[in-house]
C-alpha cells in the first residue's frame, strides 16, 4: 500500500515539475500573427516582382524581424495581462533553444546576401526553413501542443517544396521561392494557429 | 521495509496541495503566485493557506514587487526546502525501492 502511494506521488511530482517548465503564454496569437507577416510578405516579394537573391534575401529577414518582434510584443502583452514575468525561466529556455539555428540561418542568410548569385534562392528558402524547423523542435521541448511536431511538420514541407522547387519554374522568377516561403512560413503557421485556436483551453475567470 | 516509512515523511510536504506547490518551485528558480494558482487549479485562498504554512515552516520565500504597475507576488523554495524536498523524494524513492521484488 506504502509503495502503491509512494510511486504516486513520485509520478505526480515528475508531472507537475515538467509542467513548470513548460513555456505558459497561449500561442495561437503568436502563430496566427506570424503567418500573417508570412503571407504577406510572400504575396508582396510576389506583386513587387522582389527577384534577386539581396533583395529576396533582405525582404524576408525584414518580415522575419516583424514577425519575431511582434511575437515578442504579443507574449509581452499577455504576460502583463497576466501579471507575470516576461523573462521567467520558461521563456527564457525557449529562447536559448530558439537562438543557436535562428543565429545559423541568419549567418548564412547574409553569406548568400554577400555571396550568392540569384540561382541560390532556392538554398535561401531551404536552409531557413530548415534551421527554422530545427529551432521549433529544439523549442518544443519546453513547450505544449506539438510543438516538436510542428518543427519536423516545417523540415518536411521545406525539403519536399525545395525537391518540387523544379517544377514550380526555374530559377529566372523568384515567384515560386516567394510562394515557398509563404506556405512554410505564412500558411503553415496561420494552420498552426487556428488549430491552436479552436483547439485552446480557454481561462476561466478566476 | 519499515511499515511506518510512510510516517516519516514529512507531513509539511506530504499534503497533496503542498506537494504540488513544492514540486513546481523544485523545477524553477522562483513562480509567480498566478502561475502556481492557474497551473495547479487552485483557489486564492488555498494557494494562499498552502504557501503560508510552507513559509512557516522556512521552505518557500515569498517576494512582493511591482511590475508593469502590477502587483507581482513571487514564490521561490528556500535552501532549507530544496533539502526537505530532496529528502522526501529520496524517501519516497526508497519506499518505492525496497518494494520491487529482488
Amino acid at each position: 500500500m506504502e509503495q502503491h502511494v509512494a510511486a504516486e506521488h513520485l509520478q505526480v511530482i515528475r508531472t507537475l515539475m515538467e509542467r513548470s517548465a513548460l513555456y505558459r503564454r497561449t500561442l495561437a496569437p503568436i502563430m496566427l500573427y506570424a503567418g500573417s507577416v508570412g503571407c504577406v510578405a510572400s504575396v508582396g516579394g510576389i506583386l513587387l516582382g522582389i527577384d534577386a537573391l539581396p533583395a529576396f534575401s533582405i525582404w524576408w529577414l525584414i518580415a522575419a524581424l516583424v514577425a519575431i518582434g511582434g511575437s515578442f510584443a504579443i507574449a509581452r502583452r499577455q504576460a502583463v495581462e497576466d501579471g507575470e514575468p516576461f523573462w521567467s525561466p520558461p521563456a527564457l529556455r525557449v529562447t536559448q533553444a530558439l537562438a543557436p539555428p535562428l543565429a545559423s540561418g541568419l549567418l548564412l542568410s547574409l553569406g548568400l546576401i554577400a555571396f550568392g548569385g540569384d540561382d541560390l534562392r532556392w538554398v535561401f528558402v531551404l536552409a531557413n526553413a530548415l534551421f527554422y524547423g530545427c529551432a521549433v523542435h529544439a523549442a518544443g521541448f519546453f513547450m505544449p501542443r506539438g510543438m516538436k511536431l510542428f518543427g519536423w511538420l516545417i523540415i518536411a514541407a521545406a525539403c519536399a517544396g525545395v525537391l518540387g522547387r523544379p517544377a514550380l519554374g526555374g530559377v529566372a522568377t523568384s515567384r515560386p521561392d516567394h510562394a515557398l516561403m509563404g506556405g512554410l512560413f505564412g500558411l503553415a503557421h496561420l494552420g498552426y494557429g487556428v488549430y491552436l485556436y479552436a483547439t485552446e483551453k480557454r481561462k476561466t475567470s478566476s | 521495509m519499515n511499515p511506518e516509512a510512510l510516517l516519516q515523511l514529512d507531513r509539511v510536504i506530504h499534503e497533496k496541495g503542498r506537494l504540488a506547490i513544492m514540486s513546481m518551485l523544485a523545477a524553477s528558480p522562483e513562480l509567480s503566485f498566478t502561475e502556481l494558482r492557474e497551473t495547479l487549479q487552485m483557489t486564492d485562498g488555498n494557494l494562499t493557506t498552502h504557501i503560508r504554512t510552507l513559509q512557516e515552516a522556512g521552505y518557500v520565500a515569498v517576494a512582493k514587487s511591482y511590475r508593469n504597475k502590477r502587483r507581482l507576488t513571487t514564490v521561490s523554495m528556500t535552501e532549507a526546502g530544496r533539502a526537505a524536498f530532496a529528502a522526501y523524494l529520496a524517501l519516497l524513492e526508497r519506499i518505492v525501492r525496497e518494494a520491487k521484488p529482488r
